[in-house]
């Protein structure tokens, strides 16, 4: 790691490159504020950006992402800053943040990169790749994903092997394994915090079988194999290539729990599993689709009409509580449930069993502030100091929240709830 | 130390080593891919038919086969009178 510390300093330093984080520094900047925005990741999007469609509209999620981060990449009012991580935050007095950021080395010069992809096709390592939630290998050089942005290619520099192969097919030779870490401090008058969501691990719930039974998957490897860039050359299961029949859907997978710790409901996966379901049913016509459910949580605009059409489609829905799932031989899973209308339990074999996971708090933000300034709700999401009044502020003056950091909510919400963070940010920035 | 365009990956590799994982990760991925490139060679075949062939469980033969596929050596052929499994070829 080099010694030198850059110093740059913007008028707003948004942290989490989401929908919600992208949404917030694109107001900003399109009211005249410099914007630096900093993502850990490589692309920015968050998770919108690997979705298929959305609920409820059935909109493709690329067709409305990729305009977006393309707006925000080439703002002149924004700068952004990828695979970049922020170590501290200190408030020097009102509208004067001191902000520690450290980015890591991506061994590509972005601005010189085409995406030619002539380094990934020479690379010979191949990994499990995270943005197809590990269904299928990537190389260790290696673009994102197609619409990622920037789309840029970067190394993967743990399972590298330095045998150099990129660099020699590299036409501009804009791979460069002398980059290092570096390290900023950025001077800002304010902050918002946009660092988005965790998912729920099934691991957690061993009954459940997912990591052993290959044909149980979560809802974020669904959405992948729902995707116009799927992994597969269509929906199969992981464990052996089968096209599905019949396919289970676990609502409230790490919701509404207390056994593992999570008593809230995640509000997005009801609305998310009717949809993947419709999107099933359209991909793989002959196939019996079940959700088990303990409620149906359609409150939103527009949601219960989908839930409607959902059922008007096929889609079959048993009031059932999984206990257990099992496999058979031939990769089978057999679901073992609470009927909860007829008080009893029953099994049912489907071929593939999707855990629609819930929302868990990211805690990264909790840390930002050496002294803990920045406080989290009961449950460890970013707390909204004035909820009613003013949704967007923190136990910081002058620090923000936006989209899913301060709690599970949908795209619509996650939007309206940037929106609202940044104009609370522009007042404060005119105070 | 080599800090020309085009070799610096000699530079790196005088100041990192190369892991023992990525390692046995590159020569296992060489391996299966030889298995499944070989086997499809003398005929078309499914998942759970290279799985027996080869001796090796389904999801990592889907996992190596997938990863074949998206870079252009094998492709889907055509699924079984049952509509459940496709079988997979050498993408010519
Ligand atoms: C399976 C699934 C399907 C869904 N389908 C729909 C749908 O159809 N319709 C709908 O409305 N909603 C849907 N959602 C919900 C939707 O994904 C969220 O509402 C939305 O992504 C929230 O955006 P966000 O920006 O708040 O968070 P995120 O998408 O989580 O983005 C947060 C960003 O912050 C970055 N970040 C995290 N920590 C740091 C850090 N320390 N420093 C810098 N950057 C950081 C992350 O890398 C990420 O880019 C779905 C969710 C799931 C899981
Ligand atoms: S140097 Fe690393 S990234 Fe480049 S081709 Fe070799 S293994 Fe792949
Ligand atoms: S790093 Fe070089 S070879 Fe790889 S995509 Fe970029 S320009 Fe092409």
């Amino acid at each position: 790691m080099s010694d030198e510390i850059r110093a740059a300093s913007y008028d707003a330093l948004v942290i989490g490159g989401g929908i919600a984080g992208g949404e917030a520094a694109l107001d900003l900047a399109n009211n005249g504020y410099k914007v630096l925005l900093v993502e850990k990741d490589l692309s920015i999007g968050g998770k919108m950006i690997l979705l298929s469609k959305v609920f409820p509209t059935l909109d493709c999620a690329a067709c409305i992402t990729t305009p977006k981060v393309s707006e925000i990449s080439r703002h002149p009012g924004i700068t952004v800053f990828t695979g970049a991580e922020v170590t501290s935050i200190e408030k020097k007095g009102e509208r004067e943040f001191e902000t520690a950021v450290t980015k890591r080395p991506r061994y590509v010069v972005e601005e010189d990169c085409t995406a030619c992809q002539l380094c990934e096709e020479v690379c010979p390592v191949v990994v499990h790749d995270e943005y197809q939630y590990r269904l299928v290998g990537r190389k260790a050089a290696f673009i994102p994903f197609s619409i990622a942005s920037p789309r840029v290619a970067a190394i993967d520099i743990e399972n590298c092997t330095l045998c150099g192969a990129c660099e020699k097919a590299c036409p501009p030779k804009c791979i460069d394994f002398t980059q290092e870490t570096e390290k900023y401090i950025i001077k800002t008058g304010t902050v918002i915090v946009a660092t988005g969501f965790k998912l729920f691990d099934p691991l957690k719930i061993p009954r459940y079988g997912y990591g052993v039974y290959k044909n149980v998957l979560t809802s974020m490897e669904m959405e992948r194999q729902l995707a116009p860039t799927r992994p597969f050359n269509t929906i199969l299961r992981p464990g052996d290539g089968k096209m599905p029949d019949r396919i289970a859907y676990v609502l409230c997978t790490g919701s509404r729990d207390d056994t593992i710790g999570n008593p809230v409901c995640s509000q997005i996966c009801c609305m998310y599993s009717l949809k993947q379901a419709q999107l099933l049913m359209g991909a793989l016509p002959m196939a019996d689709v079940t959700i088990y459910y303990i409620n149906i949580r359609s409150f939103g605009k527009g949601f219960e009409e989908f839930y409607e059409q959902a059922k008007g489609m096929g889609i079959s829905f048993v009031k059932g509580k999984v206990g257990k799932i099992t496999e058979t031989e031939t990769g089978n899973l057999i679901l073992r449930y609470e009927d909860i209308n007829e008080n009893r339990v029953m099994e049912e074999e489907h071929d593939m069993v999707v855990l629609a996971v819930g929302v868990l708090p990211n805690t990264d933000p909790l840390s930002f502030f050496r002294n803990g300034e920045l406080k989290a709700d009961q449950f460890s999401f970013v707390d909204q100091a004035e909820v009613l009044s003013s949704p967007a502020r923190t136990s910081v003056k002058g620090v923000f929240v936006a989209g899913t950091a301060s709690g599970p909510m949908d795209i619509p919400d996650s939007i309206l709830s940037a929106g609202a963070a940044s104009s609370e940010a522009i007042s404060y920035l005119k105070q | 130390m080599e800090t020309e365009k085009g070799k610096t990956f000699r530079y790196l590799r005088e100041k990192r080593e190369v892991s023992q994982d990525a390692k046995d990760r590159l020569r296992e991925f060489n391996r299966a891919k030889k298995e499944i490139l070989g086997a499809l060679k003398e005929k078309d075949m499914t998942v759970n038919e290279l799985g027996k062939k080869l001796d090796r469980p389904g999801h990592e033969i889907m996992f190596y086969l997938m990863t074949l596929v998206k870079y252009g050596s094998v492709e889907a052929g055509d699924i079984d009178d049952m509509d459940e499994y496709f079988s997979y070829k050498l993408k010519k």
